[in-house]
């Protein structure tokens, strides 16, 4: 009876041995995927920043206009644009995003974008009316690739699919937290702090006008930083998820292999009493 | 001359971030040039070659397309979508580019959705030769 005990054992140690060399290496491939990504993060950070001030300059001016992307109009169907994983194994990452757009969405219908793999798969299983299915792959997703989807958003909205879109997506904060982001990209919410409304700037089309033209480029830009972040967040959830398995599968093989030993022991000392008890006898 | 700081940027990267004398970029409008001490201004680039001229008095030349320019308290941003400096420009591919943005043209009926986009494409791929020389 202890033999086989052993052999059990000895089986759950090989198993866990082997999932422990998969977690191993995932660890080391998100480890050295993390390097490259936070460079890409790093790089598209001033478009953002330096884009983000332009567009509220031009909003804050043609705030009393009837300008399709600025104004808000009464909200029948939502748009969200939800940038998840390509694959699981990452800790929270994926159902952390879902999560964050069920809480959201509340009673108002509305349609999904999705971005990673991940993403499609679920709201494709939840029956959601989706945009695209197109974009699978969130990692290497070009600047070109990004100004489609703009484009795909903008079209949409200025036909009167959805009237509010949406962006979900993770903030890469630092290697040990990741926090979901919901923002409004359309219409553009006008900035809490009133921008000083430069009136002397010489536009060389109405605001309104130039606004509508760079939307989809300023979208586009947003969009790419946005994935830029959550595929940043992603390797570095998976990294933490992996090391942690990591850890976990090895102090179950010191216990296992504790046990092991303890039935070997048992397993001999049973032996020699047998011995002693026939040669009583 | 006096020099202003200029920043340019893409989606993907910083390109320029320092003081400049002058700078030519084609708006939706034509070319316009920024030199120091300009007044506010803001519009929508159009596709077109760029000309930089730094502090020491060098000028780069660039391929640029989309996006805007804001120029606020004295300082200009040119808020590209695409901006490539003539040494970076690879010539073959975008000979190719034209090609074969002008086979899909003559493909296309006007009306077609994807028109605009190709007629954009085939002007990338000009401009970029142009810039490169």
């Amino acid at each position: 009876m202890a033999g086989a005990s052993m052999k059990d054992i000895k089986l759950r140690i090989r198993s866990v041995e082997s999932t422990m060399q998969i977690t191993k290496a995932m660890q080391l491939v998100a480890t050295s995927k993390l390097r490259r990504a936070k460079e890409r993060m790093e790089n598209s950070k001033p478009y953002a920043t330096v884009s983000r001030e332009a567009l509220m300059a031009a909003v804050a001016r043609c705030k009393d206009q009837n300008v399709p992307f600025v104004t808000p109009r009464p909200v029948k169907k939502r748009l969200y644009v939800v940038i998840a994983g390509e694959r699981g194994l990452a800790g929270g990452y994926n159902s952390n995003v879902f999560k964050a757009v069920a809480a959201h969405c509340g009673d108002t219908p509305f349609c999904v974008l999705p971005l990673g793999r991940k993403a499609i798969e679920k709201y494709h299983r939840m029956g959601v009316e989706l945009l695209s299915e197109d974009y699978s792959r969130v990692e290497n997703l070009s600047v070109s690739r990004c100004y489609r989807l703009a484009h795909l958003v903008t079209d949409g909205y200025l036909a009167g699919k959805f009237d509010e879109v949406w962006l979900v997506s993770t903030n890469f904060r630092s290697m040990m937290s990741q926090e979901i982001k919901t923002e409004q990209l359309l219409p553009v919410p006008s900035a809490e702090e009133e921008a000083p409304r430069n009136v002397d700037t010489v536009y060389e089309m109405e605001a309104a006008e130039a606004l509508e033209k760079v939307m989809p480029d300023f979208l586009a830009g947003r969009l790419y930083s946005a994935l830029c972040d959550s595929f940043v967040s992603e390797v570095a959830a998976r990294r933490m998820a992996m090391d942690s398995a990591t850890k976990n599968a090895g102090a179950m093989i010191s216990d296992l292999t504790l046990r092991y030993n303890r039935a070997r022991q048992g397993a001999i000392t049973q032996e020699i009493t047998e011995i002693v008890a026939g040669a009583e006898e | 001359m006096a020099a202003y700081h200029l920043q340019i940027v893409t989606p993907d990267r910083m390109v320029f971030d320092g003081q400049a004398e002058r700078l030519i970029v084609r708006t939706v409008n034509g070319d316009v040039c920024i030199l120091a001490r300009h007044i506010d201004y803001a519009a929508p680039l159009g596709i077109g070659v760029a000309r930089v001229t730094d502090e020491k008095g060098d000028t780069r030349v660039a391929a640029c397309s989309g996006g805007m320019l804001s120029v606020s308290k004295g300082e200009a941003r040119l808020i590209a979508t695409t901006f490539e400096w003539a040494d970076e420009i690879d010539a073959e591919r975008a000979a190719h580019a034209q090609q074969a943005a002008e086979e899909k043209l003559r493909a296309m009926q006007k009306d077609d959705v994807d028109y605009a986009l190709a007629e954009a494409k085939l002007k990338r791929a000009l401009i970029r030769q142009l810039a490169k020389g």
